[in-house]
């Protein structure tokens, strides 16, 4: 216990302790005493009755002690006042009863007893005044002998009673007011931390929103490459970005509250659009151009759709154009964002891709029509025919004419993959003949190489969806890999099965293999194995990335498994028709 | 109808290849009437020698073949000319180009002297046994 809260729990707390409303009688009654033996005219008429009264004190004290230090007892502290009143009776009529000169003494306990709440207790002030008061008499020490005494025994009390209900009234005023004051003073504590604490929540919130303000500014401050642009539901600009800056030449000053969206569309293509959806009504409908930039992403469907976006000097670009949609906490449409790339290069790179690609068709293929046409002419000449020594120089001739077309082939077939202009001839068919003229024409060169081809195709395939001619050179590309990349006297297998719902096909040989560390760039273009450039196998690296996008685009799949001086298996799993 | 060899006008802007298709036209027993390097050429030729049969080649300076067979197609008195493409183009795309354009078939870029005048001695047999 600190000091502090000693000095409170005795003296300084606003109700005040049983020690303290007992101080005064005890000083007062201890006074009485001394004064007793001091002044030669008092004397003890009594000295059992003044010791008595003297003990009442101590003890009355000595509990003021208990029951300050242990609040328990504070239901039961008046019982001090009360032994404080016998005891003055007694002490009274130990220094000259009815004469005694401390009959005062009584009004201190007395205003001990007042200041508790409730007026009842007023009563007990009265009659504990009262037994004090008529004690000589009660104790039968002098008999009543006059009306005075009985007077004294009456109005006294009832004097003392009075006083106590004064006290008692006014304390009541008192406690009544501290307890209003009191009251006020928490409401008002209340609300000041109530006040503090939401500032602190306001001060907090604000710091969150302005870090956020911040993130979301840094964002797209950050980003210079699209255009982001957010508007109200009327198109009216509200965000413009270092990106819309550059793209359209517009600072955001001059954008942002006086201009809207669509003025920086074509108008012809905003009214095509327009048209597409049918005028679609809505929030916008006093504005046809703006509605078809928002329709989509108006009914929740964000849209990416190709525009031409118009300068703030009128040249024009091509865009793609993401919208979404902006929404408050109710989820209402407040407004959009525009989010813009520029494509105009990608379209351009798009256009020469086609370009090229119609070029090494027509420039590359036509020359070789003409090369293997009229070597075809020269070996079908009968009037002048050829020795065999020049028909097999024709045929190396031929041989690598065809080479180089397959190449073309590959080339062009690579282009389309990566251009959208590569479809699918899809029709039900059976893989099974496709892999058998696979492996049939792959035979002479087998032969050729000393390499066995086994095959093992079971009667029952199952029929699939797909492109026979694509799936075919697909087989070829597999089968004549297998065999380019076997040494002489190894073997090819061939096989077929069904496996669940899907037909798995897989080409395993003896050759070199592969690293495992290559394995998973295989599929990409232009990759050659170091196993095949250092046994100096011809090839581009094109075929595996064909044979992929092949079987990707019969929604199968094409893996691989190898192991080096042992041997590589592929196997491409396509879907069963259903 | 006469027994007389049905009549061909060629068009390529290849010289070699142009040669080539030729001499499958006169294997196949075929009266080549024309051969020219050019669309515009084509149907100037056509309109003059109403052929029985064009062979042109899709892509050439001026007008393609897709605008010469369009151009025979809208033209009555030549529209019953049968038109044979020839293409080095091997999209899908391109093939449904040509036969929407009233082309009757493709011949693709490389061919086969041999092949092209066996399928055109069938032609001329077909439309023979047609008669």
């Amino acid at each position: 216990m600190t000091l502090r809260e000693l000095v409170n729990k005795f003296i300084l707390v606003d109700t005040p302790s049983p020690l303290l409303k007992q101080a005064p009688t005890t000083i007062a009654f201890f006074a009485a005493v001394v004064l007793t033996f001091v002044v030669p005219s008092l004397n003890f008429t009594n000295w059992g009755a003044a010791l008595g009264g003297i003990w009442g004190i101590i003890i009355a004290t000595a509990l003021a002690t208990i029951f300050t230090w242990s609040p328990r007892f504070e239901r039961i502290a008046l019982i001090i006042p009360c032994i404080d009143l016998l005891a003055i009776g007694f002490f009274r009529l130990g220094t000259g009863g009815a004469t005694s000169l401390f009959s005062a003494l009584i009004i201190l306990p007395v205003i001990w007893i007042a200041v508790t709440p409730q007026r009842r207790y007023i009563i007990l002030a009265a009659i504990g005044t009262s037994i004090a008061l008529m004690m000589p008499f009660i104790l039968g020490f002098s008999p009543l002998e006059s009306a005075n005494d009985i007077i004294r025994g009456i109005f006294t009390p009832i004097v003392f009673a009075t006083a106590a209900g004064i006290v008692n009234e006014m304390s009541r005023q008192g406690r009544v007011q501290v307890a209003a004051i009191r009251a006020l003073a928490e409401e008002r504590d209340l609300m000041l931390r109530g006040a503090v604490d939401y500032t602190n929540r306001l001060r907090e919130n604000e710091e969150r929103l302005q870090a956020a303000d911040r993130l979301t500014r840094s964002v797209l401050d950050a980003v210079t490459e699209q255009s982001v642009i957010g508007t109200d539901v009327t198109g009216l600009v509200d965000v413009w970005n270092p990106g819309a800056e550059r793209m359209l030449g517009l600072t955001a000053a001059d954008a942002q509250g006086k201009r809207h969206v669509h003025e920086f569309h074509v108008i012809d293509e905003l009214l095509e659009r327009s048209k597409e959806l049918n005028y679609p009504p809505g929030e916008t409908v006093l504005n046809p151009g703006f509605s078809a930039l928002v329709e989509s992403a108006r009914l929740g469907q964000p849209e990416v759709r190709q525009w031409t976006y118009v300068r703030a000097d009128g040249t024009t670009l091509s865009v793609e154009v993401a919208v979404t949609r902006r929404v408050d906490e109710n989820l209402r449409t407040v407004g959009y964002i525009f989010v813009a790339t520029d494509v105009t290069q990608a379209l351009e790179v798009s256009r020469l891709k086609d370009e090229f690609v119609g070029l090494i068709s027509h420039e590359l293929r036509t020359p070789l029509s003409s090369i293997l046409g009229y070597l075809e002419l020269m070996r079908d000449d009968e009037e002048n025919p050829l020795s065999d020594e020049q028909l097999q120089y024709l045929g190396v001739a031929e041989r690598n004419a065809h080479r180089l077309l397959r190449l073309v082939g590959d080339l062009l077939f690579t282009a389309q993959v990566g251009s959208s202009s590569f479809s699918l001839d899809a029709i039900d068919m059976e893989v099974a003949p496709v892999l058998r003229a696979s492996v049939e024409s792959a035979g002479p060169t087998a032969a050729a190489a000393g390499v066995g081809l086994q095959i093992d195709i079971p009667q029952d395939i199952s029929m699939i969806s797909g492109d026979p001619v694509r799936l075919g050179q697909a087989c070829d590309n597999l089968i004549s890999n297998a065999i380019k990349f076997t040494p002489r006297g190894g073997t090819v297998t061939v096989s077929m099965k069904n496996v669940n719902d899907q037909v798995v096909i897989s080409i395993t040989d003896t050759g070199m293999g592969i690293p495992a560390d290559e394995l998973d760039q295989l599929f990409a273009r232009f990759f050659r194995a170091s196993t095949a450039t250092r046994a100096a196998v011809p090839g581009v690296g094109l075929g595996l990335s064909i044979t992929k996008a092949i079987v990707t685009a019969h929604k199968g799949e094409l893996d691989v498994a190898s192991e080096v001086g042992i041997g590589t298996a592929f196997i491409v799993r396509l879907p069963r028709k259903q | 109808m006469t027994d007389a060899a049905l009549r061909v006008v060629v068009a390529d802007d290849d010289p070699d290849i142009r040669t080539l298709v030729s001499i499958a036209v006169r294997r196949a027993g075929l009266d080549l009437v024309a051969d020219v390097g050019t669309g515009d050429a084509a149907l100037d030729a056509l309109r003059e020698h109403k052929p029985n049969i064009a062979i042109l080649d899709v892509s050439m300076p001026g007008l393609t073949g897709l605008e010469v067979t369009a151009a025979l197609r809208s033209d009555p008195g030549l529209s019953d000319i049968r038109v044979f493409l020839l293409s080095a183009g091997v999209t899908d795309a391109a093939r449904q180009a040509g036969i929407d354009a009233g082309a009757e078939d493709y011949f693709f870029k490389p061919f086969s002297p041999r092949e092209l005048a066996a399928k055109l001695t069938d032609i001329v047999a077909a439309s023979r046994t047609a008669e």
